[in-house]
């Protein structure tokens, strides 16, 4: 499980992150909520290895990562779809799976090669436009692209960065389709969001994140209970 | 005290600072040029050609020189309007290299008292006595130099203070919003290229005069990445910045015998260094703001 | 007409040595973004190294290419570390003018460690004249331009089919995607410039060993030929490298015959001038929307 303890983390004399703490279960999909600004980003930065913490702790089954590098912790197993998707664009489909498995020694040869085989196989679209330029592809297959990049690492925690964003709603259901079916293969998520209607529907284990610490947490029926957040996240009116 | 020898300093550090001028307003909207020299060189050699093959009076003939380095500089700015930062630079480039070649083809001789005076291409353009004809000391030259400079600098200023000023900043910070302003880049650019010309070409035409021999060598890359290096690491939030850097250069470094022989690379690695650590130079915007702020407070107090 | 076609196999010949020169300029952009000017001087320098092992040690030609490639590698380093890795990412155009400064120290250098006006060079390769009807072409320049084909296909190789050629091209796209995949951006970036140096040493070696001298001319010499071939064809791109100065080969090799040496070099700055205005991007380069962002940037 990851373990994320007090982290605080700083952009120069600003703290963006004050103090907080999450845990991801394997297996699970654990959602961070919470407005823009909150930190959300930050948060994933920090146990992605790309921003360094100034204090607390990340620890993955016990090994500790606070202060690896982020070629060391994508090797360690934990694999980051970025916000915007952040594909190559001047790069083919094919290579920016291949830039997912980038990290992997060259004795895994064969299990890369079934893991692309197996990116195919979820994504259709993907194999249809193998050679195609990543820049011209749709909102949603770039989508598809980033998660099957990501899924290249063989990752035992996947980290999702506003998988909804920019995205028309009708994708937006396939993707947290997508999300679904990944975790009920036994993939686990760390998804950070802000469409809480949606992270609802996939999450088992949900925090609210304000202003760089955690205010909520607790299972989607414990936070849909919550009127404060009922009134602030859901959209249910005011009485 | 002031022999001939200081003085030459003295006055290679006027007229220099004068390019050094040219390439900092440039600096100032945003564009970086490393071919100011060619218009030091074109108003060198027009200048002279003036006094020395149609005897026209210095006054004319600076103006001559300057004016068409002006205009020759607007109409580089007009054909590179379009392209911007690296772009434009390496053209400033190509364009300077075009005029130091051609200047190898230029020859243009008279015969005055017996003698083939003019410039011969690669052999140069000697004689260019004005200053001896008319028995003008060394002194007396520094002198015309600094009231030249003086002028440029008082106009710079109250430039530093006017609404175009303002604007040439603007588009210095960022051309996007400048436009954004409803203000027209075009006529700015071009207007910043046609000063900075005929600044860099009073440069030239007083060098000739006072070195009496040009040839098309002089005007080279060096003497432009150099103009662009005095502001670069004097400062470019003040007319003082590039002069100081012409002072390190030229005042400090040139006259120090320990580097002799050493200059470029002690001047090269300044400029590395100070590109990491204070890039828009030692008094940069915001250390001038702070000056400025720092006495004002004293006067007031 | 003969001697238009004469002039540019001529061209050709040449042009294969601007196209390795330029093939390094454009690498260094490709991947960083950036104008390295320190170029020229760099292979200088290494082949000052060159020539010192040709006249103290041994006149073996494979040495000294050895030589060459280790000391423009060595000042290679340096460069990167001074003019490019110690400015901040978006400073692009400062490290351009960074490495012009850097580009007057090391002539200077150059003056201080060889002050003669030239060197001899070792002559890699055996000078006979080859005819091919009213044509003619020197055969140090055909192995040159098969060489320089070689290490064309080599490069393609490395870049397309090897894992650092992958992370080479990842970062060129998008560096902050490259360190998500966990891949070290500064330690590319480092291959990046020794890769851009062996090609440099290779180049000089080669364009020096046809002229069996080096003079303190090179470097500039080597800058601007390659600046210039690597524009024609397009920033950051290869076949752009090639295709430059192969054109610039040609372009030279005419105004050369008909007009002189200063024609030719002017002709060049001309070519050059006249594509950055109609068109930046180069012959294959892209059209300067996206670049411009780029561009657009102050110290």
């Amino acid at each position: 499980m990851l373990k994320v303890e007090n982290i605080v983390t700083r952009y120069g004399a600003i703290e963006a992150l004050k103090g907080m703490s999450l845990e991801a279960q394997h297996g699970e999909v654990t959602c961070l909520l919470g407005p823009n600004g909150a930190g959300k980003t930050t948060t994933m930065f920090t146990i992605a290895g790309i921003l360094s913490s100034h204090s607390g702790s990340i620890t993955l089954d016990g090994n500790d990562l606070t202060h690896q590098s982020a070629p060391a912790i994508v090797r360690t197993g934990i694999a980051l779809v970025p916000e915007n998707r952040l594909v190559f664009p001047e790069m083919s489909v094919a290579d920016n799976l291949a830039a997912g498995a980038y990290c992997r020694p060259r004795s895994e040869k064969t299990a890369i090669d079934q893991d692309l085989a197996q990116v195919f196989d979820r994504f259709p679209p993907l194999r249809k436009r193998r050679e195609q330029l990543s820049g011209t592809l749709s909102g949603g297959e770039q989508q598809m692209l980033a998660i099957g990049r990501a899924l290249m690492a063989r990752p035992k925690i996947l980290m999702m960065d506003e998988p909804s964003l920019g995205l028309a709603p009708l994708i937006v259901d396939e993707i947290f389709k997508i999300i679904q079916q990944l975790n009920q293969e036994g993939v686990t998520i760390l998804l950070v969001e802000q469409n809480a209607r949606m992270a609802l529907k996939v999450a088992h284990k949900l925090y609210l994140l304000e202003q760089g610490a955690v205010t909520f947490e607790g299972s989607p029926t414990e936070m849909q209970q919550d009127e404060l957040i009922q009134r602030a996240y859901l959209g249910v009116g005011a009485d | 005290m002031l022999n001939d020898y200081v003085l030459t300093i003295i006055s290679n550090i006027g007229m220099i600072s004068l390019i050094a001028l040219s390439a900092y307003l440039l600096l100032v909207t945003g564009q970086i040029s490393f071919g100011q020299q060619a218009f030091f060189g074109i108003s060198a050699y027009a200048g002279a050609i003036a006094t020395t093959l149609w005897g026209w009076p210095f006054w004319l003939a600076l103006i001559f020189g300057s004016g068409l380095a002006g205009l020759a500089a607007g109409f580089i700015g007009l054909l590179t309007l379009r392209i911007s930062g690296m772009y434009f630079s390496i053209a400033t480039l190509a364009f300077a290299e075009m005029i130091r070649l051609s200047l190898f083809k230029l020859t243009y001789q008279i015969e005055i008292d017996g003698e083939l005076v003019g410039p011969n291409g690669a052999e140069g353009f000697g004689e260019i006595r004005w200053i001896f004809d008319h028995d003008i000391s060394v002194l007396e030259y520094t002198l015309l130099i600094y009231a030249v400079l003086m002028v440029v600098l008082v106009g710079m200023v109250l430039l530093e203070r006017s609404r175009l000023g303002m604007i040439f900043r603007m588009l210095g910070s960022d051309a996007l919003l400048t436009r954004a302003q409803g203000l027209n880049p075009v006529r700015y650019k071009i207007t910043a290229a046609v000063i900075a010309g005929f600044i860099a070409g009073l440069g030239g035409t007083l060098y000739a005069h006072s070195f009496t021999y040009i040839e098309p060598q002089i005007f080279n890359v060096m003497l432009g990445v150099h103009s662009l290096a005095y502001g670069l690491i004097g400062g470019l939030g003040t007319v003082l910045g590039p002069l100081i850097g012409v002072a390190i250069d030229i005042g400090f470094l040139e006259s120090i015998r320990i580097f002799q022989g050493y200059r470029m690379i002690v001047f090269g690695g300044l400029v590395a260094v100070m590109l990491i650590f204070m890039p828009r130079g030692i008094l940069d915007e915001a250390r001038v703001y702070w000056i400025k702020a720092v006495a004002r407070r004293w006067f007031n107090a | 007409m003969t001697d238009f076609v004469q002039n540019c196999i001529d061209g050709l010949m040449f042009g294969s040595g601007y196209a390795l020169l330029a093939l390094g300029f454009t690498l260094v952009f490709g991947v960083m973004k950036r104008l390295n000017l320190s170029f020229g001087p760099s292979i200088m320098l290494g082949a000052y190294a060159g020539t010192w092992v040709y006249l103290n040690f041994s006149d073996n030609a494979w040495l000294v290419a050895l030589a060459t490639v280790i000391a423009t590698i060595a000042v290679g380093i340096y460069v990167e570390r001074l003019c490019f890795r110690a400015i901040r990412r978006d400073s692009t155009i400062a490290s351009m003018v960074s490495s012009f400064a850097i580009w007057m120290q090391l002539e200077e250098v150059a003056m201080h460690l060889l002050p003669e006006r030239t060197y001899p060079f070792p002559a890699f390769f055996t000078t006979t004249t080859i005819e091919f009807g009213p044509f003619y072409a020197r055969s140090e320049h055909i192995t040159m331009l098969l060489l320089t084909l070689l290490l064309l296909v080599l490069l393609h190789v490395f870049l397309f089919r090897t894992r650092p050629g992958l992370a080479l091209r990842l970062v060129s796209d998008n560096p902050l995607a490259s360190a998500y995949m966990g891949i070290n951006n500064s330690n590319i970036l480092f291959l990046a410039f020794a890769l851009v140096s062996v090609l440099g040493g290779l180049a000089g070696f080669l364009i020096l060993s046809a002229d069996t001298q080096v003079t303190p001319f090179f470097g500039l010499w080597a800058t601007f030929k390659g600046l210039i071939a690597m524009m024609l064809g397009g920033m950051g791109s290869l076949p752009g490298a090639i295709l430059g100065g192969l054109l610039l080969g040609i372009v030279e090799a005419n105004a050369f015959w008909y007009g002189g040496a200063v024609i030719r070099d002017l002709s060049a700055y001309l070519l050059l001038f006249v594509m950055l205005i109609v068109r930046p991007g180069g012959l294959i380069g892209q059209k300067i929307v996206a670049e411009q962002r780029a561009a657009d940037e102050r110290v």
